[in-house]
């Protein structure tokens, strides 16, 4: 008997503490991304206090390789990511069960026109068909520039086998074309004024500009498993990140400090370059040019439902 | 002209540093990579007294520790008990020899699915490269034990517990130690690599972020720190050594 009444006191009394804590604490996220300026978004709803406002209880945690992320969400390190639309794809296609939520950045006119594949000096490209032979420092094989500049140098009718492409990450891309270890590195701003600044070389393609695309370059996406189980934190999300994708937009010096605080760069540098575009919405068309590009790569090895990689 | 002679050893590398600061003021290198002495000590101070660099330096030491503690323990167990018995030791070999070649940090994929982020997965990969060396050693070492002094175990009927305890581990306790600091040397390489390479927390992924925000001299303020701690670590291990088995030490032979 004593046991019985034993049980039923402490039940009673863990449900009474479950109760009280409960809807008082907001709930806990926490949101990984790399360190550029694609997940402003999040790192402005944090600053502002956006997800606060609706409840949530977000930190946001700095991962040093794109790569990482899905691995990072699936171990519930992160809840929610920002991988690459090339990373998310990848990852989806090797059987990674992810799943999109909100859109964190676009291409537009602004980030296409800062990317750029920088020549060394000594080395002349005057069209894609230049770039045969030489040696090519991306930020990573099969990351968002590489694939982008293999499918502006398909369109103009040079093979990328012609090509050799090393890795080099953008800290030491300066470095390596300074000392010739490659001929170009496929970069962004504010790299490619620095780089520029310092003689290093010339602007050789801009080859994101010439495709001119709208998809997404980053976007949030979580695991399957926790967006079915907690559909009202991805609302919740998702609102303060449509709050937060206009003050990006608009608000440069808000933008700024945000990505400041969050990578650790300096102010000064971060004030230089546009951040990118942010548009929280995110339809499935806008992924169907990235798995045809990436088929055509032979990056994607199965067939991806398009309407099941992004959650309603 | 009179200059202590301890000051001497240090002539070099002080020449060495204010020449690499001239040449990097001199032809105004502009660098993500590197940064000019003053430019290291200065970020190093900044670091220190914002108190981000003494965090880090615990986040790392802490999982260090802890996986030298657990892999360590793994690693004596395994060791005296394969140094105790040939049967068991021949049956494991095997096993152990396909084990421990994989480098630990190949591990890494599956420990961040498995573990995620923070101090378990870094732990447990640091315990995997500790299990070795002090597996490896502490089997050497029980099984060099004067076979007098297993006798003499033998002899006074000891218990297996016992014997243990009382003969096995003192005899072979110096060589153990030095085992323990071999792995402690590891344990504080293989920490910061897996925090470089994915673990967002201590000096590794210090390292990383300063490279990622274009702080080259706060990147290579860390690196300066890492080898002050590693270099305080090894001065502290070989201390203790020192001190608490002296000479027996140094041969590696306590019998």
């Amino acid at each position: 008997m004593g046991h019985l009444v034993m049980r039923a006191l402490v039940g009673s009394a863990l449900t009474a503490l479950a109760l009280a804590l409960s809807p008082a604490k907001a709930e806990k996220i926490q949101i990984g991304c790399t360190a550029t300026s694609d997940c402003a978004s999040a790192m402005i709803a944090v600053d502002e206090g956006l997800f606060k406002k609706h409840g949530l209880d977000a930190e946001m945690v700095l991962i040093g390789i794109n790569s990482n992320i899905p691995a990072a969400i699936l171990s519930n390190s992160i809840q929610i990511g920002g991988p690459t639309s090339t990373v998310f794809l990848q990852a989806a296609d090797g059987g990674l069960d992810l799943v999109a939520v909100a859109g964190a950045s676009i291409m537009n006119k602004t980030s296409n026109d800062a990317i750029a594949a920088f020549v060394r000096n000594g080395v002349t490209i005057t069209g894609p068909q230049d770039f045969r032979g030489k040696k090519v420092g991306a930020p990573g094989i099969g990351a968002f520039l590489h694939v982008l500049f293999v499918k502006w140098l398909v369109e103009k009718g040079v093979d990328p086998k012609s090509i050799n492409f090393v890795e080099v990450t953008f800290p030491t891309m300066a470095d390596t074309i300074k000392s010739g270890g490659v001929d170009a590195v496929l970069t962004a701003e504010p790299f490619v004024m620095r780089m520029t600044n310092a003689n290093l070389g010339t602007v050789g393609a801009r080859y994101a500009a010439e495709l001119a695309r709208t998809e997404p370059i980053i976007f949030y996406a979580a695991s399957r498993e926790w967006a079915e189980k907690n559909p009202e934190t991805v609302k919740k999300f998702r609102a303060a990140i449509a709050e937060a994708a206009p003050i990006v937009n608009n608000d440069r010096d808000k933008a700024s400090a945000a990505i400041a605080k969050f990578t650790k760069q300096p102010l000064d540098l971060v004030k230089l370059t546009t951040p990118n575009h942010a548009e929280p919405v995110l339809k499935p068309e806008q992924l169907a040019w990235w798995i045809d590009v990436m088929s055509t790569q032979k990056m994607l090895q199965g067939e991806l439902d398009l309407n099941k990689l992004i959650l309603d | 002209m009179s200059m202590p002679e301890r000051l001497k050893p240090l002539l070099l590398p002080l020449a060495a540093l204010l020449a690499f600061e001239a040449a990097m003021r001199l032809a105004a290198v502009q660098s993500d990579s590197l940064a000019p002495p003053s430019a290291i000590a200065l970020a190093l101070a900044g670091a220190l007294t914002d108190g981000s660099l003494l965090i880090a330096t615990r986040d790392t030491l802490a999982s260090a520790f802890a996986g030298l503690a657990l892999g360590g323990a793994i690693g004596l167990a395994l060791g005296i008990a394969l140094g105790l018995s040939h049967i068991l030791n021949r049956l494991m070999e095997v096993t152990i020899e396909a084990i421990r070649p994989i480098p630990s940090v190949a591990l890494l994929p599956i420990a961040l699915i498995a573990l995620g982020f923070g101090y378990r997965m870094e732990i447990a990969i640091v315990a995997f490269a500790c299990v070795w060396p002090v597996l490896i050693m502490t089997r050497a070492a029980v099984g060099g034990i004067e076979p007098r002094l297993i006798e003499v175990a033998r002899v006074l009927r000891l218990t297996q517990l016992d014997r243990v305890r009382k003969i096995v581990i003192p005899a072979a306790l110096p060589r153990i130690f030095l085992a323990f600091r071999l792995a402690a040397g590891i344990a504080l390489i293989v920490a910061v690599t897996v925090e470089i390479a994915i673990n967002p927390l201590g000096l590794g992924a210090g390292i990383m972020t300063a490279q990622q925000a274009l702080r080259p001299d706060l990147m290579l303020a860390y690196l300066v720190w890492i080898g002050v701690t590693g270099f305080v670590l090894n001065a502290a291990l070989m201390a203790a050594q020192t001190t608490l088995f002296g000479r027996a030490a140094l041969t590696g032979d306590g019998a």
